[in-house]
């Protein structure tokens, strides 16, 4: 094969040569790989020996045996809203909420964060680097553990879920609102500049447009995944039905903790969908 | 003949180090209508661009009908630049929205941030908006979205923006570049016909010189930033035209609608100004 190159003064491809098992950096990928899952299994040192087979089937069992007291108040100090249904509806809306507030704060911070509304003059270059750089920073710090530090500024409860929500997604929803203004088509903004328009006019004619469908794509996208969060906030102090899920698994209410997952499961399943729906109906 | 547009010495660098205007000193007449020519990458573009300063220039003065391009800034600039239309060859309409609002995105520089944002446009500015989409035969395309048109269509769209600033110049960016040969003439034939009528000047990039010669009253062509002919379309020859293009250039013309075929531009043209006066009286647009 390598003849029909050489006789014609070609250079021989380089697949023809190489034998992908000889190759030592391949090789070399492989057997770190394997080295590091087999100290990872060393160091961790994985124990199931605790586990009680009887113990666990019982207690699955216990998940699907669902106990429906908590669908309805159980005394006369409790309303809806003390029930598991009404507590899923707070989540849900703990997701929205904060959903709002990042929506608020990012949406102007998204233009100071495009490369290029702000390029062209120093000062708006590096507030472009800052704020960035701002929504790097707030978004490696993880939902969790930002509710965990603003549950205790602020109290064990909704608020302190909904502001470490929020906190996290601002840097979220920055990103994906500058990199939308970043992936604008420059074309319109030259020619409303030519008009004689302002920098504002240019933005709301030329940039505003173009914006808005993945914008709202976004926005939809991160209520979705907020939405999918909050019912975890509570189990580390942030309100909503995790409360309620963190403390029947303590009492070991089985029963009722496997009814409140299910709930969790086919609510996030349906804003799963209909989100899906919208923004495939967006773009 | 006064000039309305003074260009002296004008130079732009970019940050890369490529010199694309290179030293060049124009005056523009009014109601001129000349044909830029050139290679790709011979300044064309930077050129057009630095008139309105959408390309600041490095050096050089830019004079428009007595005010200083090149000194202005701020409201002074946009003042300036409301009076200069341009046409780009990517059309450069906001896709998404539609045939209407960009038309009257050229009257934005004669509106108020406060007014473009919380206000509906102007009767005025509606009408007019008709009636320079009608001028160039679509009318009935007004509520379409723009991305919705063919690629002429879009083009003429640019111009009726352009002709919504009232312009006394009008710059265009190799118009015709991204259209086949039959549109090609019916979007210059527009633009033969606003500085004729209007009496509008135009500064026009073209990649063809068969165009050139048959809708410019004059040729400027730029090599390497610099002019390298400035005269009559006729005057080039077949040694000019080398000069210009390099040895190796054959001229190929822009077929198949010439300008010994005039009849189907004509042709073409009528039926769409016809189209659009049906339109123009469904929609109710008085006739001025």
């Amino acid at each position: 094969m390598a003849e029909y190159f050489v006789s014609r003064g070609l250079p021989v491809p380089q697949e023809l040569t190489r034998n992908p098992l000889t190759q030592w950096r391949r090789l070399l990928v492989i057997g770190a790989s394997v080295a590091v899952v087999y100290l990872g299994l060393r160091v961790t040192n994985l124990d199931f020996s605790r586990a009680n087979p009887e113990h666990a089937a019982s207690v699955i069992r216990e998940l699907f045996n669902w106990d429906f007291r908590i669908l309805t108040p159980q005394n006369e100090f409790e309303t809806w809203w003390d029930t598991a249904e009404g507590q899923m509806v707070v989540t849900i809306l703990l997701g929205v909420i904060a959903t709002a507030f990042s929506l608020v704060i990012a949406l102007p911070l998204s233009f100071l964060g495009a490369r290029n509304v702000m390029a062209g003059n120093p000062i708006t270059a590096g507030i472009y680097i800052v704020v960035r750089l701002i929504f790097t920073i707030v978004r490696s710090i993880d939902v969790l553990i930002v509710v965990i530090i603003s549950s205790v500024l602020l109290g064990i409860g909704s608020a302190a879920g909904v502001v470490g929500l929020a906190f996290h997604n601002v840097g979220v929803l920055g990103k994906l609102y500058s990199e939308a203004i970043e992936g604008i088509d420059p074309g319109p903004l030259e020619a409303i500049t030519a008009t004689g328009a302002n920098r504002l006019q240019v933005i709301w004619t030329a940039v505003i447009p173009q914006i808005v469908n993945p914008y709202i794509s976004f926005t939809i996208y991160r209520l979705d995944a907020n939405v999918r969060l909050a019912p975890i906030l509570g189990l580390v102090g942030g309100g909503g039905i995790g409360i309620l899920l963190f403390q029947s698994i303590n009492l070991l209410q089985y029963g009722a903790a496997g009814l409140i997952i299910f709930m969790i499961v086919v609510t996030v399943a349906a804003m799963d969908f209909a989100s899906a729906q919208i923004r495939k109906r967006l773009l | 003949m006064e000039a309305v547009l003074e260009i002296r010495d004008l130079v732009k660098v970019y940050p890369s180090g490529t010199r694309a205007v290179d030293g060049v000193s124009l005056d523009i007449q009014r109601g001129e209508f000349v044909v830029l020519i050139g290679l790709s990458g011979s300044g064309k573009s930077s050129l057009l661009r630095c008139i309105n300063r959408l390309v600041e220039p490095t050096s050089g003065r830019i004079v428009f009908d007595s005010a200083d391009v090149t000194r202005a800034s701020g409201p002074e600039l946009r003042r300036i630049r409301r009076r200069i239309g341009m046409i780009f060859q990517q059309f450069n309409l906001v896709r998404r929205t539609s045939v209407l609002s960009n038309t009257l995105a050229g009257r934005l520089g004669y509106r108020t941030t406060w007014r473009t944002i919380v206000g509906r446009p102007s009767p005025d500015d509606v009408i007019a908006a008709f009636e320079n989409l009608g001028r160039v035969g679509i009318a009935d395309k007004a509520y379409a979205r723009a991305d919705a048109l063919s690629g002429g269509q879009q083009q003429r769209v640019g111009i009726a923006r352009a002709l919504m600033q009232h312009p006394e110049l009008m710059l265009a960016d190799e118009p015709v570049a991204s259209l086949d040969p039959a549109t090609s003439h019916s979007v210059m034939k527009y633009l033969e016909e606003i500085n004729k009528k209007d009496g509008i000047t135009v500064i026009c990039s073209l990649h063809f010189l068969s165009l050139a010669r048959r809708y410019g009253t004059r040729v400027i062509a730029l090599k390497g930033g610099k002019v390298a002919f400035d005269g009559k379309p006729a005057d080039i020859d077949e040694r000019r035209f080398k000069e210009i293009y390099g040895e190796d250039a054959i001229e190929v013309e822009i077929g198949p609608v010439r300008d010994d075929d005039p009849t189907r531009i004509e042709a073409r043209t009528r039926e769409l100004a016809a189209d659009s006066t049906t339109a123009a009286a469904k929609l109710n647009i008085p006739d001025r």
